[in-house]
């Protein structure tokens, strides 16, 4: 959630009723263009910086898969569904990957549920993961504001037991990018939440790419 | 190709898409205004319907209104879609053009009185299979799909909430009828689907809402059959096969 006021997004868009719907459709075009150029944009630069973090992460994580590792991954809200999408993307590769053990912690109703009647909405995925977790699994959360109390309190455990902890972030990185608890914090440096997550959805792809390359051949295993 | 092509290839598909979010959008609009439902499928990547859905009710810019679109069920969409949809809801599947289910439930949603919204990409869907079909060309599955796709429905949904904020601009045009055949008021091939079989009539439904034809016509008709409706009588049951 964030309090972006921006004249509403469209500041070319009058109020003005009486326009006629052509000119509204071109407005919507124009803006809906210059949206999908800065999202390139800010993907290309996310990638293009990030590039040497990613590798030693993708290194980190096909070590630890290599080793028995099962990824589990987080987030609440539009990055719960990103986190949904990571976790198949790892276990089912589409075109013929590696398949790897990945789970999300956002896929049990029942389980979201229950710790959050009985305890509170922060321990959802720590509890879980206190279930779950070894050496040496990893654990990937996403949140645009790098914030997310829950997120923090599941890396924190997941620190305590080994894991290899990674945070996928947005502005500044938040909280994840200042906690130790996270080894790992890949921040797409931008304010808006809406492209911040179609950079981050690129960033877990391009990790996913780079962590099958790194894989050792299971036949020399 | 060289990088000139690529660009060139590039703006061209940015170019279609945007008009296309920008009808595809205003559409939305105005089934919302009219207490429209939106709901969210994707047979093959069910995080990204159930993301639509979540950007719709709960919007990300504080103070924007909550609109109503749920996610269709996992396990047999259409029986469950069937029974929730109703006429003058919208429908927003995410799928390749190979999607079966997909292309059947746009199809059915048509009989349902329900408007379509297609998202995809690779090769596209027969045309026609939806009412909006927002495409990428990029094979699905490649790394920047992903990303892309959800690009789209954060599109659909700020172009949504600007139209809606557009309160003159969402009047329907009223239907023109020219000639002395009219389609709409007119019951020219009009695709219905089954609800119930009684004494050589059925219970239809259709996008005008519900109707009783005669079935004597078709040899057989049962409940869920798709069938063309001219006249007051199905005369064709719509074949079940989905082109490739």
């Amino acid at each position: 959630m964030s309090e972006e006021s921006t004249g509403f997004l469209y500041p070319m868009i009058d109020g003005d009723d009486a326009g006629d719907l052509d000119t509204l459709l071109e407005d919507l075009a124009t803006s809906a263009t210059s949206k999908s150029r800065t999202s390139a944009e800010l993907t290309s630069t996310t990638l293009g910086a990030l590039d040497q973090q990613l590798d030693l992460v993708a290194r980190e994580m096909a070590d630890r898969f290599a080793r028995g590792g099962r990824l589990f991954t987080c987030g609440n809200g539009g990055s719960a569904t990103d986190a949904e999408g990571v976790a198949a993307l790892f276990a089912v590769p589409p075109g013929g990957g590696r398949p790897l053990a990945a789970r999300s912690l956002v896929a049990d109703v029942s389980i979201l549920t229950a710790l959050s009647n009985d305890i509170g909405f922060e321990v959802v995925f720590s509890r879980q993961l206190i279930a779950h977790a070894r050496e040496p699994d990893i654990v990937m959360g996403f949140s645009t504001s790098g914030n997310s109390a829950n997120l923090i309190a599941a890396f924190e455990h997941a620190a305590g037991a080994g894991l290899l902890t990674v945070g996928i972030a947005g502005y500044e990185g938040g909280a994840m990018a200042a906690s130790d608890a996270v080894t790992h914090c890949l921040v797409v440096r931008s304010d808006s939440v809406h492209r911040i997550q179609e950079a981050q959805s690129a960033l877990a792809h391009e990790l996913w790419h780079r962590v099958q390359r790194h894989l050792p051949d299971p036949a020399l295993a | 190709m060289n990088g000139d092509e690529i660009t060139t290839a590039a703006e061209r598909e940015l170019g279609e898409l945007t008009r296309d979010l920008a009808t595809t959008s205003l559409a939305m609009a105005r089934r919302f205004r009219a207490g429209a439902t939106l709901w969210c499928v994707s047979p093959t990547w069910p995080h990204h319907a159930r993301h639509v859905a979540v950007e719709f009710v709960h919007p990300v810019i504080v103070g924007k209104p909550a609109l109503s679109a749920l996610i269709g069920p996992a396990e047999e969409p259409i029986a469950g879609l069937r029974a929730s949809m109703t006429r003058g809801d919208l429908v927003l599947a995410i799928g390749d053009g190979h999607d079966v289910v997909t292309a059947d439930l746009m199809r059915r949603a048509h009989a349902w009185g329900v408007e379509t919204i297609w998202i995809g990409a690779g090769p596209r869907p027969p045309a026609g299979a939806a009412d909006h079909v927002l495409w990428l060309d990029d094979a699905p599955g490649t790394a920047a799909v992903d990303g892309r796709f959800i690009l789209l429905y954060h599109l659909l949904w700020e172009l949504t909430h600007v139209c809606l904020e557009h309160r003159g601009r969402l009047r329907e045009p009223a239907p023109v009828c020219e000639g002395e055949v009219c389609i709409t008021c007119s019951d020219d091939g009009q695709l219905a689907e089954v609800v119930s079989v009684r004494d050589g009539e059925a219970q239809v439904r259709t996008a005008e809402g519900p109707r009783i034809v005669d079935i004597t016509l078709v040899d057989r008709a049962a409940t869920n059959d798709l069938v063309l409706v001219h006249a007051g009588s199905a005369i064709a049951r719509v074949s079940d096969e989905v082109p490739a």
